[in-house]
C-alpha cells in the first residue's frame, strides 16, 4: 500500500504531467490571433507597466464593493456550517433563507445592471437651452461612466 | 513573557485612541472612515480577548463576527457615498464640503 | 434545542417579520415591474397595515422573546415585547403612514421616480430596525439594529441626488453617525468585558450583586448614550441635525424627526430601565442603582439640549433648519421626562411623543407644499403667504402654535405634564429653565407668522393653490392638535397604560 505521502507524491506528479499537457493541446486547438493587447501580461484590464498613480475606471470601485458584501456575508455561513445539524430541520432552513435573501441581493444587483461592463455612451450636457437648474442632473448623468 | 488580557487591552485602547485621533484631525474623508473602522476593530479585539480571558464562552467571538459583518456593509455604503461626493464636489475633504453652514 | 420556545419567540415578533418580509416584497416587485413603479407604494401600505394590527395586538400579548436558557439559565430574552414598546412602534407606524402619503406628494421624489423601489425598501429597513430598537434588551441586538437604522438613513438622506445639498447631508449623517455608533460599540465591549453578557436584565442582576469599578462603568455608560444621544439628537452630538435636516428630501427628514428619534428614545429608557433600576416604589419612582448617576447627566444634558436649540433657532433663515434646532429643543423637553426617573415621568414623554409626532410631521407636509411650489424653503420667501394661500397659512400657524406649546392645542397638553412631572418630582430649577425655553421658542415660531401675515412681500408672492387630497390630510394632521388639545383624556390613558416596562 501507498503511504500518505506516496498518494501526495502521485498528485504533485499528475499535477506537473498535467499542466504542460494541457497547455501544449489548447495550442493545437485555439485560433491564434495575436494582438498587442492580448499579448500583454494579464492585469485585469490595466497596463501592467507605467505610473500606479493613474486614474482607472470606476466601475473597478463598484465590482470591489459588491465584492466585499458578498464576501463578507458569507463569514456567518461558516458558523451555520458547523452547527446546523444540530438543530435539525428548523437550522437548516434558517441557512436557506440566509441564502435566498443573499441570492436576492444578487438578482438585484443582475437586474439593475450592475454587473455589466458596458454601460450606455454619456449624455454630453446641453447647455444652451435648459435652465442652470437642470443642468446639475444632466451633469452628473454624463459623469457616470 | 505570558500574553494576559492587560495587553490585549492596551492594544485596543492605543487602537481606539488612534481611530478617534483620525477622526478628528484628519480632513480626507476616507482617512476618517479608516478611523472609524480603528475604532470598530478595538472594540471587536476587546471583545474577543474578554470571551477568552473572562471565561464568557463563546459569546464574544460571535459578537466579533457581526461586528466584523457591520463594518463591512457601514464601509461599503460609506464608500458609494463618499464617491457620490466626489462625483458632485471633485473632492473629498470634509471641511470643504460646507455648503449647508450658514 | 426548544422548539415550542422558538415558535413563541416568532409568534412575538410578528410586526418585525412582516415588516422583513415585505422589505424583500418590495425588492421583488421593483425588479419585477422595471417601468411601473406605481404597484410599489399601495405594496408599502398593505405591509403597514398588517404591521400595524400586530403591534396594536403586542399593547396585550407581551413576553420575552428568544430566551437563551441553556446558557446563563435566565428567562429573559434578546427582545422583549411590551406595551411600552408598543407604544413606540405604534409611533413609528404612523408616522410610517404619513410619510408613504408624503412621499406621494413630494415634488424631490416623483422626480427620482425610477428609484422609488430603492426608496421604499430603504425606509422598510429603517421600520425594521427601529422596531427592533424600541423591543431589544441585548445590546448586540440594540447595536445590529442601530446600525441597520443608521445605514438606511445614511443613503435615504442623500436619495434624490438633484442638489449637491444631498450629497452633501449624507456624508454629513455618514461621519456623525459611524462616529457615534463606533464609540457606542466600544461601550458595549466593556459592558461585556466587565459583567460577562450582552443582556440587559442580566447585567442589572449583575451590577446589584457585585463589586465593580465605577469609573470604568460611567466611561462605557457614556459611550453607549452616545450612540443613543446621536440618534435623539441631544448635545454634544447634534451637530449633524441642521445639516441633514436641511440637505435631505423632505420627506425623509420629517421622518427622521420623528420616527428615528421614537427608537432612540425607546431605547434610552429601556436601556436605563433594564439595565440599572431595580424596581419601582410606591410613587412610581425608579430606585435606580447607584453605579452611574444618570439623573444628573440627563438633566444636564436635556437642559444644554433644549437651551442650545432654542437659541440657535432665534437666527435661522431657512424653515428646514429652524425646524431642525427646534426638533433639538423638543427632544431636550423630552429627555427631560426621562430624566425625572418615574414612571410619571415617563408619562409625560409618551404624550408629548404622540403630540409631537402630529405637529412636527404637519409642519413639515406644508413646508413640503409650499417648496414643491415656489422651490424656496427660506423664510423671507413667506412673506404675506397668508393672504395669498390661507388656508396653508392658517394651518402652519395651527402647528407652530402647537410646537410653541400653548393652549387650546396638543402641545399644550404635552407640556403641562411634563412640568407637573417635573414639579412633583421636586425639580423646580429646572423646571422654570424649561418654561423660559418656551418662552425663548415663541420668538422664532411667530416669526415665521409673521412673515406670513404681516410683512409686506417685495415681490409678488406666489398662491400655493392646494389640492383636495392634500386639504383632507391636513385637516387629518389637524384634527388630533386641536381636539386632543381639549378632550386629552384617552390619549393619557393610553399612555399610562403603556408604561409598563417588562423586566423588573
Amino acid at each position: 500500500m501507498l503511504t500518505e505521502f506516496g498518494k501526495i507524491f502521485i498528485f504533485i506528479l499528475l499535477a506537473v504531467v498535467f499542466v504542460p499537457l494541457i497547455v501544449y493541446v489548447a495550442k493545437f486547438i485555439r485560433p491564434a490571433r495575436p494582438t498587442k493587447e492580448k499579448l500583454k501580461i494579464y492585469e485585469c484590464g490595466e497596463n501592467p507597466e507605467g505610473s500606479p498613480w493613474i486614474k482607472f475606471n470606476i466601475r473597478f470601485y463598484v465590482i470591489a464593493l459588491i465584492f466585499l458584501i458578498f464576501d463578507v456575508e458569507v463569514v456567518l455561513l461558516f458558523p451555520w456550517a458547523l452547527t446546523y445539524q444540530d438543530f435539525g430541520f428548523y437550522g437548516f432552513m434558517v441557512g436557506i433563507i440566509f441564502l435566498l435573501i443573499l441570492g436576492l441581493g444578487m438578482a438585484y444587483e443582475w437586474r439593475k445592471g450592475d454587473l455589466e461592463w458596458e454601460r450606455p455612451k454619456p449624455i454630453p450636457p446641453i447647455l444652451d437651452d435648459e435652465p442652470p437648474a437642470e443642468n446639475e442632473e444632466l451633469k452628473e448623468e454624463s459623469l457616470t461612466i | 513573557m505570558q500574553v494576559e488580557l492587560t495587553h490585549f487591552l492596551v492594544v485596543s485602547t492605543l487602537l481606539f485612541s488612534m481611530g478617534v485621533f483620525a477622526i478628528v484631525t484628519r480632513k480626507n474623508a476616507i482617512l476618517v472612515l479608516m478611523g472609524i473602522e480603528l475604532m470598530l476593530n478595538a472594540a471587536n479585539i476587546n471583545f474577543v480577548a474578554f470571551s477568552k480571558f473572562g471565561g464568557f464562552g463563546l459569546s464574544g467571538q460571535v459578537i466579533a463576527l457581526f461586528v466584523i459583518i457591520l463594518a463591512a456593509a457601514e464601509a461599503a455604503i460609506a464608500l458609494a457615498i463618499v464617491l457620490n461626493i466626489y462625483k458632485t464636489f471633485s473632492n473629498v475633504n470634509v471641511d470643504e464640503i460646507n455648503n449647508l453652514k450658514e | 434545542m426548544n422548539y415550542e420556545n422558538l415558535y413563541s419567540s416568532l409568534s412575538l415578533i410578528q410586526p418585525e417579520i412582516t415588516i422583513s418580509v415585505f422589505l424583500l416584497l418590495i425588492v421583488v416587485a421593483d425588479l419585477i415591474f422595471d417601468k411601473n413603479k406605481a404597484l410599489i407604494p399601495f405594496l408599502a401600505l398593505a405591509g403597514l397595515i398588517i404591521a400595524s394590527v400586530q403591534v396594536i395586538l403586542q399593547v396585550t400579548n407581551t413576553g420575552y422573546a428568544f430566551p437563551f436558557s441553556d446558557v446563563y439559565l435566565s428567562r429573559k430574552g434578546m427582545v422583549t415585547v411590551d406595551a411600552f414598546g408598543a407604544f413606540f412602534k405604534l409611533i413609528i407606524i404612523i408616522s410610517s403612514f404619513i410619510l408613504v402619503y408624503f412621499s406621494y406628494v413630494s415634488d424631490e421624489i416623483k422626480k427620482s421616480e425610477k428609484n422609488l423601489g430603492e426608496y421604499y425598501a430603504l425606509i422598510f429597513g429603517m421600520i425594521l430596525g427601529m422596531f427592533f430598537l424600541s423591543s431589544a434588551s441585548d445590546l448586540i441586538l440594540i447595536y445590529v439594529a442601530l446600525e441597520l437604522l443608521s445605514l438606511s438613513s445614511y443613503v435615504l438622506a442623500g436619495f434624490s441626488k438633484l442638489r449637491t445639498r444631498n450629497s452633501e447631508a449624507s456624508l454629513k449623517y455618514l461621519i456623525y453617525g459611524a462616529t457615534s455608533s463606533g464609540l457606542m460599540l466600544f461601550g458595549i465591549s466593556i459592558f461585556y468585558g466587565l459583567s460577562g453578557t450582552t443582556n440587559l436584565y442580566e447585567i442589572n442582576t449583575f451590577l446589584a450583586s457585585h463589586q465593580i469599578n465605577h469609573l470604568t462603568l460611567s466611561f462605557a455608560s457614556i459611550l453607549i448614550f452616545a450612540g443613543i444621544g446621536y440618534k435623539i439628537s441631544s448635545v454634544p452630538f447634534h451637530f449633524w441635525t441642521p445639516d441633514v435636516y436641511e440637505g435631505a428630501p423632505i420627506s425623509i427628514t420629517a421622518y427622521l424627526s420623528v420616527a428615528s428619534k421614537a427608537a432612540g428614545f425607546a431605547l434610552l429608557v429601556r436601556f436605563i430601565k433594564s439595565a440599572f433600576v431595580t424596581s419601582d416604589d410606591s410613587l412610581g419612582y425608579w430606585e435606580i442603582l447607584s453605579v452611574f448617576d444618570w439623573h444628573s447627566l440627563l438633566i444636564l444634558v436635556s437642559i444644554l439640549t433644549m437651551t442650545l436649540g432654542n437659541l440657535t433657532a432665534l437666527w435661522q433663515n431657512n424653515i428646514k433648519r429652524m425646524l431642525a434646532y427646534s426638533s433639538i429643543a423638543h427632544a431636550g423637553y423630552m429627555l427631560l421626562g426621562v430624566a425625572v426617573l418615574s414612571n410619571q415621568g415617563l408619562v409625560a414623554v409618551l404624550i408629548y411623543f404622540f403630540f409631537y409626532l402630529f405637529m412636527n410631521l404637519g409642519a413639515f407636509f406644508i413646508v413640503m407644499l409650499i417648496a414643491n411650489k415656489t422651490g424656496s424653503e427660506e423664510i423671507d420667501d413667506y412673506n404675506g403667504l397668508g393672504y395669498t394661500s390661507p388656508f396653508l397659512g392658517v394651518a402652519l400657524t395651527l402647528f407652530m402654535v402647537a410646537l410653541i406649546g400653548l393652549p387650546p392645542t396638543a402641545g399644550f397638553i404635552g407640556k403641562l405634564y411634563l412640568f407637573i412631572a417635573l414639579v412633583d418630582a421636586q425639580m423646580i430649577t429646572v423646571a422654570i429653565i424649561a418654561l423660559l425655553n418656551t418662552v425663548i421658542a415663541l420668538y422664532y415660531y411667530i416669526r415665521v407668522l409673521k412673515h406670513m401675515f404681516l410683512t409686506k412681500s417685495t415681490v409678488e408672492t406666489q398662491t400655493v393653490s392646494v389640492i383636495r387630497p392634500n386639504i383632507i390630510f391636513i385637516i387629518f394632521m389637524l384634527a388630533p392638535v386641536l381636539i386632543f388639545g381639549v378632550y386629552f383624556g384617552p390619549v393619557v390613558d393610553f399612555a399610562k397604560r403603556c408604561v409598563q416596562i417588562l423586566g423588573l
